[in-house]
């Protein structure tokens, strides 16, 4: 029966169930229409329900004018009116949420249609509410097996794009509906925005913060270019970039400073002998002097953490200090003896405390070099154990066991060159307690002078010429002459102290 | 704890040390070396020494627990403030109040 109906009314294929909307009433015109048709009997326009019949044969999606008569309203479907009622109530919480009006069932669709119709219903006429209702419920069918969009036989009746409707069904939604609604989405929608805007905040300080670490970054390396090339030139020593450790390479920077300075606290040493200074001055630059060779101590110890070997091997000195040198550094009791005879006149006292110290320090330095001869014997025992015929990738485990054995041991030597940097600290700190400020100046001048003669003399020795010392024994007349050159030469190196 | 107040009381100078311990020796030879005789425990070899090591790390502050001397039962410390005494001239005289030098 439906289907028979759908085909006498020429509505389209989806058109369905759509004539489950007309009432009864409509029926008895159908039934007409359709003996007329089968007995071929022409309608009358005489005949009020033909007329009836004929405008109902026109499809509804043609509808643009309400043909139905007012009395199509109470005829509704109970269904239909029951769901409007239903739907008044379900748009108010469909409204609610873009989801809902998305929804692909018939009735959220209605039921956002609902809303659309009862929004712009204010001032239309029920007839027109009708008719939306109806053009609605007519793409409702298609609409039913799930498809958002109206079919493209949606009239052009309908008001609204699909695209819009959902944008128009919420719109009508703020202006209808429900206050509470929308203080929800409205508190939803700015803590979107006040996320995306926090996040785009977090982008930024992010970027900026990329960008000064880069900046940053090119400004290290290029320090650290600098500082390689500098620390290489002036260290003086044979070894390539690829032997030092970086520590190792700043703290050969580091310690040329520290001469320049070095050589400063000499100078204003002399010059406040010189100037026969107020012992009280004078002590001022004597501490000042004294903390400067502290300093350097920090300096080691700092380094002795990741490089000790560069200490105990002298790198970083002159290699004239590197021959003589003893455990990283100065000897205390060949310090003592080497300032001794400037500092007199002594008094008696003076002398034996000065003669325990050296006494002091040669006992502490034979136990430390004892201890560290310990560590070399133990080292030597590790390195040798096992066949040392064979080849390393043969046995990689025991190597690799042996290798850790090694390192635990050469560990220790961090403490070596730390305590041996504190014996001379001591020593230095020591004079200062026992001489008197003059004395202490004289000490600290005479240390600074001799060591600065030491390296000297390196430069001095590289430079020789060695082919005036090679050849023939007889001094002729031109060799002497060279000699004496080359010895004026000399002299005139030493001149500069 | 008990172990080594115990052990530290019963000689003029004691040394806790290990015998893996290159300064334990230093310290050691530095006390031979001055006449003193000193009574050297290995920590490696006690079986108590786990305990002792740290017992000995806590009273003196730090992670190295050895060596660590002890003049007339009492904590004197580790290397680097037996040679700060030595140097300055004021160990000979704690020796000699512990009855552990003659000279």
């Amino acid at each position: 029966m439906a289907n028979e109906r759908t085909l006498v009314c020429g509505v389209q294929g989806s058109f369905h169930t759509s004539t489950k909307f007309f009432d009864e009433a409509e029926s008895d015109y159908f039934g007409e229409l359709e003996e007329a048709l089968i007995h071929g009997d022409p309608i009358t326009s005489s005949h009020g329900p033909k007329k009836g019949i004929v405008e109902t044969a026109r499809p509804p999606t043609l509808e643009i004018f309400p043909s139905w008569p007012m009395r199509h309203q109470h005829h509704q479907h109970p269904t239909v009116e029951q769901r409007k009622s239903e739907q008044s109530v379900e748009s108010s919480e469909e409204s609610g949420s873009v989801k809902d009006t998305a929804n692909t069932t018939s009735t959220g669709v209605i039921g956002g249609a609902q809303s659309q119709v009862q929004c712009r219903g204010r001032g239309a006429t029920e007839g027109e509410a009708q008719k939306g209702l109806v053009v609605i419920m007519a793409n409702g069918a298609p609409q039913r097996t799930g498809a958002q969009q109206p079919p493209p036989s949606a009239p052009q009746i309908q008001y609204d794009n699909s695209h819009t409707e959902k944008k128009k069904i919420i719109a009508g939604s703020t202006r209808k509906d429900g206050k509470l609604l929308d203080a929800k989405t409205l508190r939803r929608l700015a803590q979107n925005r006040e996320a995306a805007r926090k996040s785009r905040l977090r982008k930024k300080a992010y970027v900026q913060q990329l960008e000064t670490s880069r900046i940053r970054l090119q400004q290290l390396e290029h320090d650290l270019q600098r500082a390689r090339t500098q620390g290489m030139l002036l260290a003086g020593c044979g070894a390539s970039s690829g032997e030092m450790s970086s520590g190792a390479a700043m703290f050969n920077m580091d310690y040329t400073n520290w001469l320049e300075e070095e050589g400063r606290h000499v100078s204003d040493l002399r010059a406040g002998l010189d100037a026969h200074l107020i012992d009280n001055n004078l002590s001022s630059i004597v501490d000042d002097c004294i903390t400067h060779y502290d300093t350097l101590f920090h300096l080691k110890a700092r380094l002795a953490q990741t490089d000790a070997f560069h200490l105990l091997t002298g790198l970083w000195t002159s290699p004239a200090e590197r021959c003589f040198m003893w455990m990283g550094g100065f000897r205390p009791s060949d310090l003592i003896k080497i300032v001794t005879p400037h500092l007199d006149p002594l008094t008696e006292q003076q002398v034996i405390r000065l003669c325990s110290l050296q006494q002091s320090s040669q006992q502490a330095e034979e136990a430390l070099w004892q201890g560290f001869d310990q560590l070399h014997q133990f080292l030597s025992a590790t390195l040798s154990s096992g066949p040392l015929s064979t080849d390393v990738g043969a046995d990689v485990s025991n190597y690799a066991g042996l290798m850790d054995i090694a390192i635990e041991k050469i560990s220790s030597l961090e403490n070596f060159v730390r305590q041996a940097d504190h014996l001379r600290r001591q020593t230095l700190h020591q004079l200062r307690e026992i001489l008197t400020t003059r004395q202490a100046a004289r000490c600290l001048l005479a240390i600074g002078e001799y060591y600065r003669r030491l390296r000297a003399l390196s430069s001095v020795w590289a430079t020789r010429p060695r082919e005036a010392l090679i050849g023939n024994e007889t001094a002729s007349p031109n060799t002497v002459t060279d000699l004496q050159a080359i010895q004026q030469s000399q002299y005139a190196h030493y001149s500069a102290f | 704890m008990d172990a080594v107040t115990k052990l530290a009381s019963q000689r003029a100078v004691v040394v806790f040390s290990k015998s893996s311990c290159c300064m334990s020796h230093t310290i050691n030879r530095l006390f031979i070396d001055l006449g003193v005789n000193p009574s050297v425990h290995e920590l490696d070899e006690d079986p108590r020494g786990r305990e002792m090591e740290r017992a000995l790390a806590k009273l003196l502050g730090r992670n190295q627990a050895v060596p660590a001397v002890f003049i007339g039962g009492k904590l004197v410390g580790s290397t680097d403030k037996i040679m700060s005494l030595h140097m300055s001239g004021n160990l000979a005289p704690m020796l000699r109040n512990a009855g552990a030098m003659w000279l």
